[in-house]
């Protein structure tokens, strides 16, 4: 009786993660005002552009976005939404502008760093970044 | 026979005029600033400007350990910060290293009102000290090494609001005052190391006395205290990092000279919290405290847990 106790609590257990899991949405269209999707990147991607963006997106966007842009971070699963894969092709061909105004504006669970990370350049730097997390 | 009574420095004016010379001092720095600033603005119709870029994330925050760190965050934060201090670790699993024998605590706020200044407040539970402090970030290093260091001066005024009753050594409202000054040197060596070090001033406006055998009144401490400390930071990982840090006090006192300090952790960073624990020998949550009061001795294992949590906001 007790092993058939433990059994239930364990498959409701299950049950209601699976739930959890079903409830989180696909990312939708997100839509960028074209004066800022054209926007052009004024930090060339070097090494230096690529080291400082990675430091901000260990420190800001790793927990959700994974470490290598899976969408697999640690707070992912608590997300109303499935952050993006940025290895694939349709994150990829994203303009920097477009990457630039979404860090800025931020949607739904993912917040404006507008304030966090207040210095433009940092923001192009993690753009630098993502552009090396293609697969 | 000796006999323990209060002490007050016939020149406790001097934390006066301390607080007086720390005020003009930062005030002298936001002119000389300024003035940069113009001139740099000046010069751009003459030649190309350079903007300056600074080196970024020394430390993980506001805090090594103990010390403070030359860090300022971005102008709009609001910091939340838990500190906990831990028993002696000497009586093993009686009180889990400590951890259930009691504990100093603070609880402190503090906030970036415009860039490079910081200024909070903080309650303490060890005399129900509260203290207001202020941080200026003088210099910062720039990437292109022409300023190779980060340099931040730190100043705190700490008050005792306990009633006052006979046996509190309490007479006059200044014996309720302490300060803390210190002026903090850093440099990030690589992204992963970086190392710090400071000189500190502790000034009690009142200390501990005896009557010595002639019947006169003398302190056992000095009101004023000099050390210095040396720490650092080295990252283990993106968000993990080994922290140390050491203070040595530098003044000699009549009677019952504080000791050094040496404390190790790891330091824990996300995006909006910074999470420390570490062992060491420092057992207050004040500064001023534990540079004039530390009686734990590394040299006889004398060690207390600790932590400090912060939480960012962003405003």
């Amino acid at each position: 009786m007790k092993k058939l106790s433990i059994a239930f609590v364990f498959a409701i257990g299950i049950v209601s993660a699976s739930f959890t899991i079903m409830q989180q949405q696909a990312p939708k269209p997100w839509n960028v005002p074209d004066a800022d999707a054209k926007k052009a990147n004024p930090v060339k991607s070097s090494s230096e552009s690529i080291a400082s963006g990675k430091e901000v997106w260990s420190l800001h966007c790793m927990s959700c976005h994974g470490k290598t842009g899976l969408g697999d971070g640690k707070k992912a699963a608590q997300l109303k939404t499935q952050p993006s894969d940025f290895t694939k092709a349709s994150f990829q061909s994203q303009s920097d502008g477009s990457l630039f105004y979404k860090v800025v504006a931020g949607r739904g669970d993912m917040p404006s760093f507008k304030k966090k990370i207040p210095e433009k350049e940092d923001i192009w730097n993690v753009v630098n970044y993502m552009r090396t997390l293609k697969k | 026979m000796r006999h323990i009574y209060k002490y007050t420095s016939p020149a406790c004016n001097k934390m006066v005029l301390l607080v007086i010379a720390t005020i003009l001092a930062m005030g002298n720095t936001l002119i000389a600033q300024d003035t940069t600033a113009t001139s740099a603005t000046e010069d751009t119709s003459a030649s190309t400007v350079v903007k300056k870029k600074y080196v970024k994330s020394t430390f993980e925050g506001n805090y090594l350990i103990d010390e403070q760190t030359v860090m300022v965050p971005i102008k709009g934060t609001l910091e939340f910060g838990i500190h906990h201090r831990f028993g002696p670790t000497n009586n093993g699993f009686t009180d889990l290293f400590g951890i259930f024998g009691g504990a100093n605590m603070r609880l402190g706020f503090a906030y970036v009102p415009i860039s490079n200044l910081q200024v909070g407040f903080g309650a303490n539970n060890n005399n129900m000290v509260v203290d207001f402090n202020a941080k200026y970030a003088l210099l910062k290093q720039t990437k292109d090494n022409r300023m190779p260091v980060s340099v931040t001066l730190y100043a705190n005024a700490a008050m005792d609001t306990r009633k006052r009753t006979s046996s509190l050594p309490i007479v006059t409202f200044s014996d309720r005052l302490t300060f803390f000054n210190q002026l903090l040197i850093a440099r990030k060596i690589t992204n992963a190391f970086s190392v710090q070090a400071g000189i500190n001033l502790t000034h009690f406006n009142n200390v501990e006395g005896y009557y010595d055998d002639n019947k006169n009144i003398l302190p056992k401490l000095k009101n004023d205290h000099l050390s210095f400390c040396i720490g650092g930071r080295y990252k283990i990982s993106e968000k993990t990092a080994i922290i140390v840090n050491y203070d040595q006090p530098l003044t000699q006192h009549p009677m019952n000279n504080p000791n050094p300090n040496l404390s190790i952790g790891l330091d824990m960073r996300t995006s909006g919290h910074d999470f420390q624990v570490f062992i060491g020998n420092y057992g207050y949550t004040l500064p001023q405290d534990n540079n004039l009061l530390n009686h734990n001795d590394f040299t006889k294992g004398q060690f207390v847990i600790g932590f400090n949590i912060t939480r960012l906001y962003n405003f």
